[in-house]
């Protein structure tokens, strides 16, 4: 015998413009039966009614269309970024915004660590220091100096090690790697640049940080921090998908009780696989896919980050010039190589994301994907730039010709605007950063992102930038590209969706799709657009299962 | 996310696994690295498939990015599995994957220790940010940067506004071009890719033309100066005749230099050695009567005493320089070399 159970909530928000507002929903076999009041319910026949959400209101689950698993992985290491951050178990860790400030945290962790054994933090971000570089100086004032200290900068690129890292590394000043920052008398200050300098260490330690293969607790803590930020379904937007990494997804997944439906994307660059063998493994996998685990998606990479001087960027290029001197960024895959690769996976019947951050990435793919779609019209594809933080409006025009969507990186607005604004691009393209208002006028459906870890998961939060769009200085980029908060929520939900070729399932409340709820404290809508983003999360729902947040 | 990506990765695994009862092995010498550049469709792929068979002897081992592109005869393959494939000769081939780091950890366990490592950069990458690992690690020496350019397309490649950084970028600390396919381009093509090459190679770079990438896998470090697998003889070290020596295409300098010598003259003038000297070795005694080894290669210097309890060359001083036919610097090469006497 199916049960059907009635939830009441203070107000429904839908999502689906034919029916906004709803006070009643009816779930059976983990699917919505019906939306209206409670007649319209009840009219199915035996029905139990909840009030759990009695006052609570229910919008549908959000969509992290761009994040990746290691946002629940990273907390076995303490945190040590500039701005406040919560972790799976919902402690707040306070930004760490002074050197001093970065020692104590430090120090009291190392003091409660067995010997031996390294101390390894992550998150840490100098560009907010003002010029001002952590070195062994601050490192070696933590703990008796003999512990070795590993601090992973917020890009994946950088590290800075205490003295007796630099020691077991046998990093000196001989060592004539140019990735080691040194003193004015030319021995090692301890940050370590680029892969080879941070190899030494890492032969030493051990895979730390972003580095480290996600296990089963990170996958807990993933859902944990989705279900308190609203999150039913997310992707894992780069995964080698080898037997390893899918005996992880599968386990976590494979729990009733996990509260969050993923979606890995396969790691489709550096030449890990022939693309013709990876499109095949994708499509093997596929046909495994589960409720809460759905392969399909296929992620390529133009090029690098914007903040990292290693985005792809048309004319002018860079505003105040990359610290090495370097007139562009880096492709991380040759566009005549993404094309080619574009096209077997396209013909595949995979859905591609691509990671473009700067313009000039962003406007190959577009070149390549129209080339594409011209020798291989496959209507639907749902192929969609991701960051894209770069386009403009002539650009996003191509895009919706092509059918292309764009996931927008808007918690960029708040986390590195004015970086972008003073250094970085300057500030004609800062004030269209993430121009989310050209792509829905230019007809792209759009998406907007944390990209979690590189920024906290949480959609609200997302929403917020791309609502408000300030920056911790108080300026406000681009005022012009706002969205609405009504545009914004249908970001979160349908829109992700929409990338992810999912919303026909997900993204909206509506009979026949899954009964996937975000339950918050607020009417989203009804808060001021600045407190968007402080709107409680209660839990959310999965398919009809009730998961309550952590508090 | 940003541009490192996230990724798990495959559980540590031993190439060639030590037997439990092995003692520690005793110290070696660092292993010569090579990182071969160049654009797609340059020939890569086709010069690491003749290294690794004609590696005559040598375990190569040479780290590709995808090894199914190799296209090995299955005869050549001993063992394939996961990320590695053992060759019949004793060379290993393992696939990158996106972490560099990783393979080379893996590599650099694995016992007996490889002759020589080769690393291929990916088309858009710049070789020189591997060859930092040589740099960088103890257990390596930086033997080379080899790009490639494939003859028949760069001039072309390089109108590309949207590659031509990318294409220009290698050049820089490459310490030998190959001007490769040339059997394949047009009059036209040749010409302008020498025009293209010669804007934008370093002063004084050994630009070598070739068909088929026809490199001899001699030029790697590992034995062009001493026979394979020997230990110093009993008559202490002696440098062997340079195993490009028949090669017209190449040029070798041999000499048994008077004289003692500064070891910081001798560290600057390595530093600022005149183009066109592709390898240079020598066993130079110093002026506080021990022995120093001096090495030039990949457009890198050292110098360092000869390690402790290493018999004193009964052969007396000894110098080999190699270069391409026609550019070996020999007076150049004498006359610095006078001016490190004590």
């Amino acid at each position: 015998m199916t049960q059907t159970t009635v939830y009441v909530a203070k107000r429904i928000v839908t999502m689906n413009p034919a029916q906004p507002e709803a006070t009643h929903v009816a779930v059976r076999d983990g699917r919505i039966l019906a939306v209206g009041d409670l007649a319209r319910c009840a009219a199915w026949g035996t029905c139990t009614l909840d009030e759990t959400f009695a006052d609570q209101v229910l919008l549908p689950g959000f969509v992290e269309g761009h994040c990746h698993l290691k946002e629940g992985g990273m907390w076995v290491w303490p945190y040590l970024g500039w701005f406040d951050r919560r972790d799976p178990d919902g402690k707040v860790w306070p930004g760490v915004r002074s050197m001093d400030a970065a020692v104590a945290r430090l120090a009291e962790i190392e003091a409660a660590m067995p010997p031996g054994q390294p101390l390894v933090a992550w998150g840490f971000d100098p560009i907010y220091f003002g010029g001002e570089r952590m070195t062994t100086r601050h490192l070696d004032r933590v703990g008796d100096g003999s512990r070795p200290i590993v601090i992973g900068h917020a890009n994946g690129h950088v590290m800075n090690v205490n003295s007796a890292t630099l020691r077991l590394a046998g990093i000196t000043a001989d060592c004539e790697v140019e990735g080691v920052a040194r003193y004015a008398d030319g021995t090692p200050n301890g940050e370590l640049a680029e892969p080879a300098a941070m190899h030494l260490v890492l032969r030493q330690v051990g895979n730390a940080g972003l580095l480290a293969p996600m296990d089963e607790a990170g996958m807990r803590g993933f859902g944990r921090i989705a279900c308190r930020s609203g999150v039913t379904t997310a992707t894992d937007l780069v995964n080698r998908l080898t037997e390893p990494d899918l005996a992880v997804l599968r386990q976590a997944t494979g729990a009733d009780d996990y509260p969050v439906r993923l979606l890995p994307a396969f790691q489709a660059f550096h030449g890990t696989h022939g693309a013709a063998a990876g499109a095949e493994h994708v499509r093997a996998l596929q046909a495994g896919n589960t409720d809460r685990l759905r392969f399909g998606l296929v992620k390529m990479m133009l090029d690098g980050s914007i903040q990292g001087f290693s985005a792809r960027l048309r004319w002018p290029g860079y505003f105040n010039g990359a610290p090495n001197g370097a007139k562009n960024g880096i492709w991380v895959t040759a566009p005549a190589q993404y094309e080619a690769d574009f096209e077997t996976y396209h013909r595949a019947g995979l859905t591609i994301h691509t990671h473009t951050n700067g313009d000039e990435a962003s406007e190959a793919a577009v070149d390549a994907i129209a080339r594409v779609l011209a020798r291989a019209p496959r209507p639907g594809h749902r192929h969609t730039l991701q960051h894209g933080q770069m386009i403009d409006r002539p650009l996003f025009g191509r895009m919706a010709a092509l059918g292309l969507a764009a996931n927008l990186f808007t918690n960029h607005l708040w986390y590195w605007g004015d970086q972008h604004h003073d250094v970085t691009m300057g500030p004609d393209r800062a004030h269209r950063l993430d121009a989310c208002r050209s792509a829905l006028d230019e007809g792209v459906r759009l998406a907007i992102h944390s990209d979690a870890p590189v920024t906290p998961l949480g959609p609200l939060f997302t929403a917020w930038c791309a609502v408000n769009r300030v920056t911790p200085s108080g300026r406000l980029l681009g005022a012009a590209e706002r969205l609405t908060v009504a545009e914004a929520l249908r970001a979160i939900t349908l829109g992700a969706a929409w990338t992810l070729g999912l919303d026909h399932e997900i993204g909206s409340i509506e009979c026949g799709k899954r009964a996937d709820f975000a339950v918050l404290g607020a009417d989203p809508r009804e808060v001021a657009p600045m407190a968007l983003k402080d709107v409680p999360v209660w839990g959310t729902v999965l398919s009809g299962r009730v998961h309550r947040a952590a508090t | 996310m940003g541009h490192r990506a996230v990724r798990p990765r495959a559980p540590r695994r031993h190439l060639n696994p030590p037997p439990e009862a092995t003692p520690a092995p005793p110290p070696v010498d660092r292993i010569p690295f090579t990182v071969i550049g160049g654009f797609l469709g340059a020939g890569k792929t086709t010069l690491l498939r003749h290294w690794l068979t004609h590696a005559a002897g040598r375990r190569l081992a040479v780290l590709v990015n995808d090894f199914g592109e190799l296209n090995l005869d299955a005869e050549l393959i001993a063992q394939a599995g996961g990320d590695a494939v053992a060759l019949s000769n004793g060379c290993v081939c393992c696939s990158i994957g996106d972490d560099l780091s990783g393979a080379l950890i893996r590599l650099l366990d694995a016992w007996p220790p490889f002759d020589a490592v080769v690393v291929e950069a990916s088309g858009v990458s710049d070789p020189w940010r591997i060859a930092q690992y040589a740099l960088a690690d103890p257990r390596l020496r930086l033997d080379g940067v080899v790009v490639l350019l494939d003859a028949a397309a760069v001039a072309a490649q390089a109108a590309d506004p949207l590659l031509a950084d990318t294409l220009a970028r290698p050049l820089a600390h490459a310490d030998l071009l190959l001007l490769n396919k040339t059997d394949l381009a047009s009059p036209a093509e040749l010409a302008a890719a020498r025009a293209w090459l010669a804007a934008h190679a370093p002063a004084g770079a050994s630009v070598l033309e070739t068909v088929q990438a026809d490199l001899p896998p001699a030029l790697l470090g590992a034995t062009l100066y001493q026979p394979k697998g020997a230990g110093w003889a009993a008559d202490g070290p002696r440098l062997a005749p340079p195993a490009v020596a028949h090669d017209r295409r190449f040029e070798a300098w041999a000499t048994a230099p008077a004289g003692r010598y500064d070891a910081a003259r001798l560290r600057a003038w390595l530093r600022a050695l005149p183009a066109g000297v592709l390898r240079l070795k020598a066993l130079l005694p110093a002026a506080d009567g021990g022995w120093l080894e001096a090495h030039w290669a990949g457009r890198h210097a050292s110098l360092k005493p000869l390690p402790a309890g290493t018999p004193p060359p009964e052969a007396g001083a000894q110098l080999v320089a190699i270069a391409l036919a026609g550019r070996l610097p020999r007076a150049a090469l004498a006359a610095g070399l006078r001016a490190c006497h004590t």
